[in-house]
This record gives C-alpha cells, sequence and structure tokens, in this order.
C-alpha cells in the first residue's frame, strides 16, 4: 500500500474577488522508503500538495489519504495527534526556537511525546549524530550557520521517528554544498528508515539526488520519472 | 521537558521587557492609588483612631468629627452614672478664623480643645505627655508639622484666632486632616476662642470602660431611648468607620476614585497585553512549526500563559519595589498614604489577573500560528 495517497485533490484560494485554482484534480500515489521530490515553478501548488497530504490544509474536493488514514475524516485533535506520532516537517526558514540549544531544540517536540527527559536528551542525541552534529549540541542557531540550522531542523523531524517526513524548499535557504548535505540526508532517511519522504522544491540541484521526480505545473503533474540508481550523485555525506 | 517558557524569558528577556514594565506599571499606579486612597480617607478618622478611650458621644447623627457640633453639658453626668465608664473626657471643636503673618490672610481652621493631663484620651497616640504639658500656657496651641508652612509661622509663631491672640507651642506629627488645618488647645484655651457658645459647651465626650466591660452593651445601655435624641453614642471603630464611609461615598470623591482605579485597571490590561501579544508573535513561526510537529494547541497556550505567569511575577516584583519607594518618600513629605497586607494582596492579584489575561489574548496571536502558513 503507498504511504500517501491523493486522489482527484482539488483547492483554490479566492482573494477578494479573484479566484485561484491551485490544484485541479490531482492524483498520485506515494511510496514508502524513498525521495519524492515534487519539482516545479513556484505558484505551481506544489506546496499546497504538501500541507494537504500533511494534514495541514483540508483540500475542497478529492481526498487525501496518509497512511491509510482519510485525513478528512480525523477531527481536529486527532490530526494533532497523527502529526504528532507519525510525521515530521522541514521548512524553508529554519524555524527553530533562539533561546534552545541544538539539542533541546530536538528534545522539545519528544517531550511532547510523552518521552521522559533522559530518554528524549538520547534520542536527540542520536539524531544530532545522524546529521552529523554531534560536536554542535550546545549550541544556539545564532551559533550555527545556516546549513547547521537545518540539519538541526531535519534532526528535530527525524527524532520522532516519523513514517513521513515533509519538506518545503530545504534548501533555498542554502548554498550549494550546504543544500547538497541536506538533501543527501533527507535521501538518507528514506532508505535507512524506511521514511517517506515528500520533498517540494523549486530548485533543479535536487533532482538528481531523488528517487524520485514529479513535475508539477498548474495544479497538475506533468511528468513522473523514476531516476536511476546510476544516474543518481552518490551520496557524499 | 525542556522549559521553554523560562528558557525564551531568559534568553529573549529584551523582547519581553515592555511587557514587565507594563505590568509593573500597572501594579505601581494600583497599589500608590490604593494607598494614597486609604491614606487620604483614613485621615478623615485620624483624631478618632489615634485617641485612646472606647466611646464617643457626640451629637446625634454627626457623620464626621469635623461636623460636631455641642451636646448638653449634662451629658457628661450621665455618662458617669454607668457603672462601666472609668473616665469621661471632653473634646472641645470648634471653627476658628486664623489670621496669622499680614501677607497670608485668614484661613479657617478647626481648634481641637483637649485634656492636657499626662494620660488624657484625646490624641493619645500624637502628642506626648510633655508635648501636650505645653499646652498649659495660657493661649498656647499645638499645629501639624505638615501645616507649619501653610500658616506661615514657627514655633513661638504669634496669631490670631477668632479675635483671640494665641501663639505656637509646639509641633505634632499626625495631625493632618482632610478638610482643613487642625490646631489643638488646651480646654481652657478653647473655651477662650469660642465666640459663640461662651466656652460652655463641648461637642464630643470621650468615654473610657473598665477593663473587661463589654463595649457594644456599654454603648447600648448608655444611647438615649427616646425617639429625640439629645446625643448619640458610638463605639471608636464605628465612629472611626463612619468617618471614612462619609468621605468616601458621601463627598463625591470615593465613586471618583473607584472609578480612577478602574481606568487605571483597564489602561494597564491593554498595555500589557499588547506588549505581551507582541512579544509572543515574535515566535510565531516557531510555535507554528512545533503545531505542524503535532504539538498540541493546548501544550502551546500553556508556554504562553506561564510565560505571562513569569512576567507578571516579575513585574509585581519591580512594581512592589517602585511602590516601597514612593511610599516612603510620601510618608517623609506628610502625604497622607497607607498600605495593609489586605491591599497589597488585592492589588497583587489584580496586577496578575491582568497578565494571565493578556497572556490568554496573546494567545489569539497563536490561533494565528497556523502551519500552513509556513508553506505559502
Amino acid at each position: 500500500m503507498p504511504a500517501l495517497v491523493a486522489e482527484s485533490l482539488e483547492k483554490s484560494f479566492v482573494t477578494g474577488s479573484v479566484r485561484a485554482d491551485v490544484l485541479r484534480g490531482l492524483s498520485i500515489e506515494i511510496e514508502a522508503g524513498e525521495l519524492t521530490l515534487v519539482s516545479g515553478p513556484s505558484g505551481c501548488g506544489k506546496s499546497t500538495l504538501l500541507a494537504i497530504l500533511s494534514g495541514l490544509l483540508k483540500p475542497d474536493a478529492g481526498r487525501a489519504i496518509a497512511l491509510g488514514q482519510d485525513l478528512a475524516r480525523l477531527a481536529p485533535l486527532e490530526l494533532e495527534r497523527f502529526r504528532l506520532h507519525h510525521t515530521g516537517f522541514v521548512f524553508q526558514g529554519f524555524n527553530l526556537f533562539p533561546a534552545l540549544d541544538a539539542l533541546e531544540q530536538v528534545a522539545l517536540p519528544l517531550g511532547y511525546l510523552g518521552l521522559d527527559d533522559a530518554t528524549a536528551r538520547a534520542r536527540a542525541r542520536r539524531a544530532l549524530e545522524e546529521v552529523g552534529l554531534d560536536n554542535r549540541l550546545a549550541l544556539r542557531p545564532a551559533e550555527l550557520s545556516g546549513g547547521e540550522k537545518q540539519r538541526v531542523a531535519i534532526a528535530r523531524a527525524l527524532a520522532k521517528e516519523p513514517q513521513l517526513l515533509f519538506a518545503d524548499e530545504p534548501t533555498s535557504a542554502l548554498d550549494a554544498a550546504n543544500g547538497q548535505i541536506v538533501i543527501d540526508t533527507l535521501h538518507r532517511i528514506a532508505k535507512t528508515h524506511g521514511a517517506t519522504v515528500l520533498c517540494v522544491s523549486h530548485d533543479p540541484r535536487l533532482v538528481a539526488h531523488a528517487d524520485r521526480v514529479l513535475a508539477m505545473e498548474d495544479g497538475r503533474i506533468l511528468a513522473d520519472r523514476r531516476i536511476a540508481a546510476a544516474d543518481r550523485v552518490a551520496n557524499v555525506s | 521537558m525542556v522549559p521553554l517558557a523560562r528558557k525564551t524569558l531568559v534568553y529573549e528577556w529584551r523582547r519581553f521587557l515592555p511587557s514587565l514594565f507594563a505590568v509593573a506599571f500597572s501594579g505601581l499606579l494600583l497599589l500608590v492609588q490604593a494607598a494614597l486612597v486609604f491614606g487620604i480617607f483614613e485621615s478623615a478618622a485620624v483624631y478618632i483612631t489615634r485617641s485612646g478611650g472606647d466611646l464617643w458621644v457626640g451629637h446625634p447623627g454627626t457623620q464626621s468629627i469635623e461636623l460636631g457640633r455641642p451636646i448638653p453639658n449634662d451629658t457628661e453626668i450621665r455618662l458617669r452614672m454607668d457603672p462601666d465608664v472609668a473616665r469621661v473626657e471632653p473634646f472641645i471643636w470648634i471653627d476658628g478664623d486664623w489670621r496669622g503673618p499680614a501677607d497670608r490672610g485668614g484661613l479657617s481652621v478647626f481648634v481641637s480643645g483637649v485634656d492636657t493631663r499626662h494620660d488624657a484620651m484625646v490624641f493619645a497616640d500624637v502628642l506626648p505627655p510633655s508635648l501636650r504639658a505645653s499646652l498649659d500656657e495660657p493661649d498656647g496651641v499645638i499645629v501639624d508639622r505638615a501645616d507649619l508652612a501653610k500658616l506661615g509661622l514657627g514655633v513661638g509663631g504669634r496669631a490670631v484666632v477668632n479675635g483671640h491672640r494665641v501663639r505656637i507651642v509646639g509641633v505634632a506629627n499626625g495631625l493632618r486632616a482632610l478638610g482643613g488645618v487642625n490646631i489643638v488647645a488646651s480646654l481652657d484655651t478653647a473655651r477662650r476662642l469660642d465666640n459663640d457658645h461662651g466656652g460652655t459647651e463641648v461637642a464630643y465626650y470621650v468615654v473610657r470602660l473598665r477593663d473587661g466591660a463589654d463595649a457594644d452593651a456599654a454603648r447600648a445601655r448608655l444611647q438615649p431611648a427616646t425617639a429625640t435624641k439629645r446625643y448619640e453614642v458610638w463605639t471608636r471603630d464605628a465612629f472611626a468607620h463612619r468617618a471614612v464611609t462619609y468621605w468616601m461615598f458621601e463627598t463625591g470623591a470615593g465613586l471618583g476614585v473607584v472609578l480612577l482605579a478602574l481606568v487605571v485597571f483597564c489602561v494597564g490590561a491593554i498595555i500589557t497585553s499588547q506588549t505581551l501579544m507582541g512579544a509572543v508573535a515574535g515566535s510565531i513561526r516557531e510555535y507554528a512549526t512545533l503545531h505542524a510537529l503535532g504539538v498540541a494547541f493546548g501544550d502551546l497556550r500553556r508556554v504562553v500563559l506561564q510565560q505571562a505567569g513569569w512576567v507578571g511575577a516579575a513585574g509585581l516584583a519591580v512594581g512592589g519595589v517602585l511602590t516601597a519607594i514612593v511610599v516612603v518618600i510620601a510618608k517623609h513629605r506628610d502625604v497622607p498614604v497607607q498600605l495593609d497586607a489586605l491591599t497589597v494582596g488585592a492589588c497583587a492579584a489584580l496586577v496578575m489577573a491582568i497578565a494571565l489575561v493578556s497572556g490568554l489574548a496573546a494567545v489569539r496571536a497563536l490561533r494565528h500560528a497556523d502551519p500552513a502558513m509556513l508553506l505559502r
């Protein structure tokens, strides 16, 4: 069974008297254990697709099914619980709390999962090691580079051990080298954790790092292609 | 659990400083206002509360001490006949027209005529025996230190009251009251200054009961039973309370003060909530990310309320220190201020309520922490 299913999704936004159709009957299935990249120009609806598949936004029509759950059938509190237990997010603007050091940033959501302090910190440390930041545990965001901040954000999403990991333009604010580290980290997470990683980006450099690329334009999927392992850029991190 | 609220407060204290000051000044305003209100209105009863005795006897229906009117002289005999009455002391209260130095014009004053014996009850707390004894000098008067400037005279200065010469023989603290200058004289001097009644009538008798006597029972016995009373008897506390109530609710000043307190509360609440909302809105993207990660809205609300609580507590501490400074300065300058634990507690609770209500208002900013906004 695919981890994420979109069935004839439709969504439009109304601004004043202008109505913009963002998704027009979009259907896709996304498999676990892969890094799926949705690429396309800005405004093509890719972020809206991610928001709907992650349960942050409700579609006007169609169904969004995540891990076999029809998200529209979940009450708001159930949706919060679903996100808490199954999803991780990485955003373009890292959104780290200025007051917390790297270890605390990652441990914070774990506390809400009900883990005790020691377990949360141990798991947070493992996640930070996995993104290569084991020597940055005690640093606050102001003391970290942009790439390091995004890796802390990835560790924060990863530490929850989610089955679904959503990334929205995770490399847009980063230089090429850091961008590559971040996308490789996401790819590795898909492989080693068997997680479903859905990444949305207009950055063409990422295409070579994905398992599957969905090209999107005007609210529809234009092309759906798999990147052969041989064509994929080798993991560098 | 990572203490997000506290860590953020400590690390980003500059962001919360405006809210802290808003709370501090709300607290300062409320406390100082309360101190002034109680100080001013309690001073309406200062002659009663700073005198000894158990019962006050005066003209029927007298609302406040400065409204005293003469009562019949045979009242004293009636009072002395009660077995529980240990001592009866007359208290003369007359209006006076004070003429001091030529450039000061005239002043309306109240003249209190008091017993000069060392253990007298009237003004027992204000006049130490030696000062009281100085009133035995014919035409000698005592004034409050705070009124010296108004009178334009120092100790030894001479003036004319109701056409009779007087001399300031001493200065006391704590005689300052609402409604005018009060000067103290001996009973003899006061009688000489009373042109209207020929010095034969008094306004009050202060009664001391025997040890262990029940003041309420004695009051009931001494109260005239007839419909047309010639005098009325109050316990000391009841008469003091009567004076405070009169000034607070019958003079229009009281309602004004309540209105002012309401305005202070509202202004404090608005400014605090605005600044706190601003401070919370600064973290809106981080909160939205937590919400996206599945942290419940209720948990985020708890973080904000916790911050509001800390800001409230810190602001209250600052406001308390500022209030203490203001009160000390006010006392030093003879401004009537008075704060008791109950008032301080009530003001603190009110300020804390402002902070928490502001926190709840700031939670509304969180409502906009819709994670989907991070994807736009």
